[in-house]
C-alpha cells in the first residue's frame, strides 16, 4: 500500500461522502421538521435522475443546466406528495407511526412500479455530457470532474441551507414549527404550508443530488435503493433531524467506506460504515449531532 | 327399434373409449413456469427474457417453416396439438423469493416444468424446490458449475458452465502465448454470489494449472454504489488481462470508474453476464473496443444458418434488441423443454424427466453453435462448445474456437 493509494482512497471517499451528505440532507430535513421518515427518499432520487436523463435524451439539455430545473421540479413534487399523501397519513388517529411508514413505503413501491412500466427496466446512461468522463489528475491522484462538481455543489448547498435556516423568516418558521407545531398555529403560521415547503425543500435537495449523479451513474427504476440505505445510516449517524449532522455524517460515511476497503476485502467495505454506526448507537444513541 | 338404457350406456362407453385420449388433450394446454427477475435491480434481464420465451412459444404454437423442433405444425403433436402456455413468475434476484414463487408455480399454477433463472444463486433454491415436487427444471442460462454437481434428478442444463467457459478462455491465452504474445498476469474481479465465486474458483484453478499468475483477486459486493477502492487495486496490479465476472450494473460502474481513475486495462476477458448486455455498450461502449467475452451464441451464425437471422428478427420485433447470449439460450430453453414434453406425450413430471434424459438433439436444428444437446447423468450437456466474442467496431465477432471463428483476435485491446 503506497501513500498514493491512501491519498487516492481518502480523496475518493471525501468526494463520495459529500454527495452522500447531499442525498441525506433532504431526508434529515423532513425528519427533523415533522418526525416522518420518508421511505420513498431513494425513489425521489430515482425520478430526479430520470428527469435529468430524459431532459438530456430528448432536449439535449446538459445535466449542468438541467440541475436547477430538476431541483425545482422535485420541489413541486415533494410539496405535492406532502399535500396529497403525508398530510393525511399524519392525521391517523391510531398507529400513526405505522400509517406514516406504510404511506411513504407504499409510495416508494408505486413509484418504482410506475418507473419500470413507463421507462422500462433498461439501464440508461448519459453518454456525452460536459463533465462526464472527464477527470483531473493531481500528482497521480485522480479526481473525476463530475464527482468533484457534485462535492462542490454539496458544500454550496449546505452553506445556502445554513443561511436559509438561520437567517430567514421562513427558516425561523421551519425551526419553530419543528419545536412546537401547536404553538406556531397560535401566532398565525400555517403549519401545513410550512410542512409542504419543508417537503419541497427536502425533495429539491435530493433532486439536485440526482441531477449530478445522473452524469456518472446509470439510471434504472431501482437505483435509489442502495443510496437510500446509505442515506438512512447517514441520517441516523448524524443525528435524527440535524441537517448539518447529515452533512458531517455523509463525509464520515464516505471516508470510512474508502478506508475500510484499504484494510478489508472490498466485499466487506460496508462493514466499516455499519460498525461506526453501531458504535455511535451504543455510545451516543441520538447520533453525533442529534438534538432530540 | 327401441333403444334401451343399456344400449345408450354401451354406446357412450364405446365412443368414450374410441375417442382418442389426444382429442381431450387437444383442448388442454401445457403449462410451463418461467421464473426470472421481473422487478428489482435486474428487472431488465427478466423483461428481455419474457420476450425471448414468448418468441419461442409463438414458434411452437403456430406453424413456421424452420428446421427447429416443433416449429412446423401447431402446438405439441405428441399431446394432440396442445398449446404451450407460459406462466411467468418474478424472483427479484432473491433466492428465497425464488423458492416461494416456484412453490406457487407448482402448487397453484400447476406447471409441469420450470425454466429459469439468470442468477445462479436463485437457481439453487428453485431447482431444489422442483426436485422436491418432482418437477423438471431446466437452467436456460445459469452458468455456475456447482448447480449440476448436487446430484439432483430433475435438473438439466443444455448450455456450458463456467468451468467450460473459463477453459475456453485459458485455451485462448495458451494459443496466444504460443504465438509469442506475453500473457503472464491476471486480475480477477468478481461479484460475491455463487456466480462470481464459482467463476473465480474455476479461473484460479486453471491459472495455477497452466502457469498464469493472479496478481489481484477482487471480490466485491454486487450493486455497490461505488467501486473506487476496487478499481484502485486493479489499477495497482495492472495485470496483462482483467477478468471480470459481473452483472450489468456493476459492469457499467466498473468501466466508468476505471476511466475516472485513469486505468486502462491492457486486455479484458469477461465472464459474460453484464458484458453481453446492450445497456453496457450503450453506456460505455466507446471504452470497450476490443473487449472479449465468453458466450454461447453469436449472430455470426445467421450466415450459415439463415433461420437464426429470421428468429432474431422475430425477437427484435418484440423487444427492440438483437438476441444476446442470454436471450438466445432462454429461447432455446423453452424449445428444449417443449420438445421433451412432446416426446413424453405427458405432463407428468417423471415422464418429462425421462424424456429430457433421453434428449439427443443435433446442434444444427438449434439456434446455437452447439454440437448437440445430450445430457449426462447429472443433467449437464457436455457437447455445447463455448465461444469467445470480441467487441469490434460496435458489434461482437467470434474469435475462438478456431472452427467457428470469423476473424482474428485483436490483441492487445486497441488503446484510445
Amino acid at each position: 500500500m503506497t501513500a498514493e493509494t491512501i491519498i487516492q482512497s481518502l480523496a475518493s471517499g471525501l468526494l463520495m461522502g459529500l454527495l452522500y451528505g447531499l442525498i441525506a440532507a433532504g431526508l434529515a430535513l423532513i425528519f427533523g421538521l415533522m418526525d416522518v421518515v420518508n421511505f420513498a427518499h431513494g425513489e425521489f432520487l430515482m425520478i430526479a435522475m430520470y428527469a435529468t436523463f430524459f431532459l438530456f435524451a430528448f432536449f439535449a439539455i446538459d445535466p449542468l443546466l438541467s440541475a436547477p430545473l430538476v431541483a425545482a421540479a422535485l420541489f413541486v413534487f415533494g410539496a405535492v406528495v406532502y399535500l396529497l399523501i403525508v398530510r393525511f397519513a399524519v392525521r391517523a388517529k391510531a398507529n400513526a407511526g405505522m400509517v406514516q411508514i406504510f404511506a411513504t413505503f407504499g409510495l416508494a413501491i408505486v413509484m418504482r412500479g410506475l418507473a419500470q412500466y413507463f421507462f422500462t427496466p433498461d439501464y440508461r446512461s448519459i453518454t456525452h455530457s460536459w463533465l462526464g468522463g472527464k477527470t483531473l489528475s493531481l500528482a497521480g491522484v485522480f479526481l473525476p470532474v463530475p464527482q468533484l462538481f457534485g462535492a462542490m455543489t454539496a458544500i454550496a448547498a449546505f452553506v445556502v441551507l445554513y443561511f436559509f435556516i438561520n437567517r430567514t423568516d421562513f427558516g425561523r418558521a421551519l425551526e419553530a414549527t419543528r419545536e412546537d407545531a401547536g404553538a406556531v398555529a397560535l401566532v398565525g403560521i400555517d403549519k401545513n404550508r410550512v410542512f409542504a415547503l419543508g417537503w419541497g425543500l427536502g425533495a429539491a435537495l435530493v433532486g439536485l443530488a440526482g441531477a449530478i449523479m445522473a452524469i456518472f451513474f446509470y439510471v434504472y427504476p431501482d437505483v435509489g435503493a442502495s443510496f437510500a440505505l446509505i442515506a438512512y445510516v447517514t441520517v441516523a449517524l448524524g443525528g435524527f433531524g440535524s441537517v448539518f449532522g447529515a452533512f458531517a455524517a455523509g463525509i464520515i460515511v464516505g471516508l470510512v467506506e474508502a478506508t475500510t476497503a484499504l484494510i478489508l476485502p472490498p466485499s466487506l467495505k460496508s462493514v466499516g460504515i455499519y460498525a461506526v454506526y453501531l458504535l455511535v448507537v451504543f455510545i451516543r444513541p441520538r447520533g453525533l449531532f442529534g438534538s432530540l | 327399434m327401441s333403444i334401451s338404457r343399456r344400449d345408450v350406456l354401451l354406446g357412450a362407453t364405446a365412443s368414450a373409449a374410441l375417442l382418442p385420449v389426444a382429442a381431450r388433450a387437444q383442448t388442454s394446454e401445457v403449462v410451463i413456469g418461467v421464473i426470472y427477475p421481473l422487478s428489482g435491480s435486474s428487472a431488465q434481464i427478466g423483461v428481455d427474457a419474457q420476450k425471448a420465451f414468448e418468441t419461442a412459444a409463438d414458434i411452437i404454437n403456430k406453424n413456421y417453416d424452420f428446421k427447429l423442433p416443433l416449429a412446423k405444425g401447431e402446438g405439441l403433436p405428441g399431446l394432440g396439438g396442445a398449446k404451450v402456455k407460459l406462466v411467468f413468475a418474478d424472483h427479484q434476484a432473491d433466492p428465497q423469493k425464488g423458492r416461494a414463487e416456484t412453490e406457487r408455480l407448482i402448487t397453484q399454477e400447476k406447471v409441469c416444468a420450470v425454466i429459469g433463472t439468470y442468477q445462479s444463486a436463485v437457481a439453487v433454491t428453485v431447482s431444489q424446490t422442483c426436485e422436491r415436487y418432482q418437477i423438471p427444471f431446466l437452467s436456460a442460462d445459469n452458468s455456475s458449475p456447482s448447480l449440476h454437481r448436487r446430484g439432483l434428478k430433475f435438473y438439466f442444463r443444455a448450455s456450458p458452465h463456467d468451468e467450460m467457459f473459463s477453459k475456453a478462455m485459458f485455451d485462448f491465452f495458451d494459443a496466444m502465448r504460443k504465438k509469442g504474445t506475453k500473457i503472464e498476469t491476471l486480475s480477477l474481479f468478481h461479484e460475491d454470489t455463487i456466480f462470481g465465486t464459482d467463476s473465480a474458483n474455476a479461473q484460479t484453478k486453471l491459472a495455477s494449472e497452466r502457469g498464469y499468475k493472479i496478481v489481484a483477486d477482487i471480490k466485491y459486493r454486487a450493486n455497490s454504489p461505488s467501486l473506487t477502492a476496487e478499481v484502485q487495486q486493479l489499477k495497482a496490479a495492472n495485470a496483462d488481462v482483467l477478468m471480470p465476472s459481473s452483472y450489468t450494473t456493476d459492469a457499467i460502474l466498473l468501466v466508468k470508474t476505471m476511466a475516472e481513475l485513469g486505468y486502462k486495462p491492457k486486455n479484458i476477458m469477461a465472464q459474460d453476464a453484464g458484458f453481453s448486455e446492450k445497456a453496457l455498450y450503450d453506456a460505455v461502449g466507446d471504452k470497450l473496443e476490443g473487449v472479449i467475452s465468453r458466450g454461447s451464441f453469436s449472430l455470426d451464425l445467421a450466415e450459415k444458418r439463415p433461420m437464426v437471422g429470421i428468429i432474431n428478427e422475430m425477437f427484435k420485433a418484440r423487444s427492440g434488441k438483437d438476441f444476446n447470449d442470454y436471450t438466445s439460450r432462454q429461447f432455446m430453453g423453452l424449445i428444449l423443454m417443449a420438445d421433451a414434453i412432446n416426446r413424453a406425450k405427458s405432463t407428468d413430471g417423471e415422464k418429462i424427466r425421462e424424456a429430457l434424459a433421453a434428449t439427443d438433439m443435433p446442434g444444427d436444428v438449434t439456434i446455437m453453435p452447439w454440437k448437440r444437446v445430450k445430457y449426462d447423468d447429472k443433467g449437464q450437456n457436455n457437447d455445447a462448445d463455448p465461444v469467445l466474442l470480441q467487441y469490434i467496431g460496435g458489434k461482437f465477432v467470434t474469435i475462438a474456437p478456431q472452427e467457428v471463428a470469423v476473424s482474428e483476435a485483436v490483441w492487445p485491446m486497441p488503446s484510445k
